[in-house]
């Protein structure tokens, strides 16, 4: 058409607009898709964390008893939850009771853990098989059967372990007391949680040394050097940023573990020598029907665990931004 | 390196948080045709047909309506109904030791009952109808009580030569040195305790003159640590080294003293009547049952009252049906059945001459205060007796620690 009639020329600014527009929403909607994308998870952590963590905060500033808790409402007092807490000698002791139960539940289920899985690397194939499902039994066993079947074995009376100590004839262990002191409580304990725990640590380090190149061992072997040195110089940077993981995440996991102390030590046992963290916020909290400072304590706690663990996840995020 | 460690932080507090974040177990909630009642768990084993007699009794009655019976234990069922009072879908009757009931009613927990409702109400034992009122109001319908005996083997005392009952605290223990003689198998015990069993070994205190604590002017003081209470916990301390062969640490649940007794390691024990439930077919027909004695002769010794009382949480939406639930299994008849299972009725009217009955003539019972239960849960009387009888502390030192302790979390506000 030689000439453009006001039509076209309409046409042709519509479809520019249009084309505009269209490129202004493309823009956009690339734009958004990574906001889309995390908006699920940004949701469903507002909501399963950030909602309980709002009213975790809010109860700690009030005094909620259980006169409070029927009238399902408190009396705001500031900081005196916290600073109750803080003046509470059991709270101290407490605390450097759990962080030396967990440096020694940590330790040692890492330690054992990364050797069973070194062993499970140069066993034979249905050996190997054996150990794993082993293993894979303990993982699927529920907590507190556990502690149950535990409990038995240690029992006063009839226990199997005074029992086989007693036949060995490493001493006269009949109705030995294994509950009689916090030290041997919390060391049965410790034995429990680290059982437990050994399970899920060996298979995750047990993958972890699939990924170990053979030819580098072999190289460090012709070499000249002894496992231990191939070991710390070759497997265990290879493996450590799947350490770092378990660690941290058995620090948060035996910091605030519950259900195996309270119930293997038992209600009637636990005495503020014994305290965790975890049973000092119960014993508190629940027993003492003193929600707010159940609370105040749950707090500390959250920022203690996150103030131990932040050693580990800043390496952890180290290592994710080298590679 | 800043940002690094903010976003350290975060995550760390988001695994954290997650991993704090409790559990809460989904409590199912009572439909309108049906009562939920929580029993403890010796009704389970004690008296089961008691409970199925009144459930038959209130159906004939509510055609339609149905009893959820749901057993509980005494170590939890206080956090469990804490936490039905907070988020409803609780029970409709709870039962609750004499010793817990003050703190609920006075944070307001329970209704109130038109105490004219229940059989024999006029006539409640003294006791326990006082541990369910407060403010004028009743809250608790009493529901048993039961006092503390000896349990025997008769066969046993028989063949060590013990042809009288122990008559004083003293005798006792030198009969426990003949059963033991007798019977030198490892782990006997001629007088099963568990090391930690207050009720028992506050039996001893009060049995010299000695208490747990009293109330001057307004204020708790405590009075373990007083001469008398100090003579009985080492009186307790000096028995039970000569008869018990329990775990000095252990409580009189862990196990069972009626399991160990079953398993034929053990000459008597002591504890609430109906022990003899439970005691093993072998042994029944053996099993006698007398009144502890105290150090004086011809004085028992004091026994813990024990009881429970039936209340209706504030939070139940069928009070009317559970108080008529209440009446039912508080009724004559019902208690009746209870007195034959050896518990102490909860009417005087209805009081015999059990050995049940006549041990409790001689009772103790704890303070009443709030806190009182405070105390219990935080086991300082339990942990008391580890310590004095594993020889951690001394009875003085034990004692005197306790007693500031009961005395502080008592005068709380």
């Amino acid at each position: 058409m030689p000439s453009t009639s006001p039509t076209a020329v309409a046409a042709e600014t519509t479809l520019h607009r249009s084309r505009r527009r269209r490129r202004f929403w493309e823009h956009a909607a690339r734009k958004a898709i990574p906001y889309a994308l995390i908006a699920p998870v940004v949701i469903v952590v507002a909501l399963v964390v950030g909602y309980p963590l709002y009213w975790l905060g809010k109860l700690s500033t009030q005094k909620y008893g259980l006169f409070e808790l029927i009238q399902h409402h408190g009396t705001s007092v500031g900081l005196a939850n916290f600073r109750s807490v803080l003046h509470d000698q059991v709270f101290w002791h407490t605390l450097l009771r759990t962080i030396v139960f967990t440096a020694a539940n940590v330790g040692l289920t890492l330690v054992l853990g990364m050797l069973i899985a070194l062993l499970l690397v140069r066993l034979s194939g249905p050996v190997r098989i054996l150990l794993t499902s082993g293993l894979v039994l303990v993982w699927a066993m529920p907590v507190v059967v556990a502690v149950q079947v535990f409990y038995w074995m240690t029992n006063f009376e009839n226990g199997v372990v005074n029992y086989v100590l007693t036949q060995l004839h490493l001493g006269d262990y009949y109705q030995h007391d294994w509950y009689g002191s916090p030290l041997s409580q919390l060391t049965l304990v410790t034995l429990l949680i680290v059982w437990g725990a050994l399970p899920f640590v060996v298979i995750t380090l047990y993958a972890g040394l699939a990924q170990v190149p053979q030819d580098l061992l072999e190289a460090a072997d012709v070499d000249g050097a002894r496992p231990w040195r191939a070991f710390w110089d070759i497997t265990f940077p290879i493996l450590r940023p799947i350490v770092l993981i378990l660690a941290s995440l058995s620090i948060i996991w035996d910091f605030g573990v519950f259900t195996q102390p309270y119930l293997l030590i038992g209600q009637s046992k636990i005495t503020p020598g014994n305290y965790l963290m975890s049973i000092y916020l119960f014993e508190e909290g629940y027993f003492k029907s003193d929600f707010g400072r159940g609370a105040a304590i749950s707090i500390l706690m959250l920022v203690i665990v996150a103030a131990l663990s932040v050693v580990y996840v800043r390496k952890m995020i180290k290592i994710g931004t080298a590679q | 390196m800043k940002r690094r460690t903010i976003v350290a932080l975060g995550l760390t507090v988001v695994l954290a948080a997650a991993l704090a974040a409790a559990t809460s177990s989904a409590t199912k909630k009572a439909t309108a045709g049906s009562i939920t009642v929580w029993l403890q768990t010796d009704a389970q084993s004690g008296w089961p047909d008691v409970v199925a007699a009144a459930n038959q009794k209130f159906q004939a009655d509510h055609p339609g309506t149905n009893v959820n019976i749901q057993y509980q234990s005494w170590g939890d069922h206080l956090q469990k109904l804490d936490a039905t009072l907070a988020g409803g879908g609780g029970p409709d009757v709870v039962e609750m030791g004499n010793t817990e009931m003050t703190k609920y009613m006075a944070a307001g927990a329970f209704a109130a009952l038109d105490k004219s409702q229940f059989d024999n109400s006029a006539n409640w034992l003294g006791g326990l109808a006082a541990s369910g009122r407060f403010g004028g109001k009743v809250y608790g319908v009493p529901y048993y009580a039961g006092s503390r005996v000896v349990t025997y083997r008769k066969d046993l005392f028989k063949a060590a030569g013990i042809n009288k009952l122990p008559a004083t605290t003293a005798q006792y223990a030198a009969d426990a040195k003949r059963l033991l003689a007798k019977n030198p198998k490892k782990g006997f015990s001629p007088v099963y305790i568990a090391g930690t069993d207050w009720y028992v070994a506050m039996g001893f205190v009060f049995d010299y003159g000695g208490g747990i604590a009293t109330q001057v002017s307004g204020t708790w003081k405590g009075l373990l640590s007083s001469r008398q209470s100090i003579a009985g916990l080492t009186a307790y301390k000096n028995f039970f080294n000569a008869a018990s062969r329990a775990s000095k640490t252990t409580d009189e649940t862990h196990p069972n003293p009626y399991t160990v007794y079953a398993q034929g390691l053990v000459g008597s024990m002591v504890g609430p009547s109906w022990f003899t439930c439970c005691v093993g077919k072998k042994y029944t027909a053996s099993t006698g049952q007398f009144v502890m004695p105290g150090h004086l002769k011809g004085q028992a010794m004091p026994g813990f009252l024990g009881g429970s009382d039936l209340a209706v949480p504030v939070t139940s939406s069928n009070k009317a049906l559970a108080a008529d639930w209440i009446k039912d299994f508080t009724s004559t008849s019902s208690e009746k059945a209870l007195q034959a299972k050896g518990n102490i009725p909860n009417a005087t009217n209805l009081l015999g001459n059990s050995i049940n009955e006549r041990a409790a003539q001689r009772s103790w019972f704890v303070p009443t205060a709030k806190h009182w239960v405070d105390v219990e849960n935080g086991n300082i009387l339990r942990n008391m007796l580890q310590q004095i009888l594993t020889g951690k502390l001394s009875v003085q030192q034990a004692a005197q620690s306790a007693s500031d302790n009961i005395a502080s979390v008592l005068n709380q506000s």
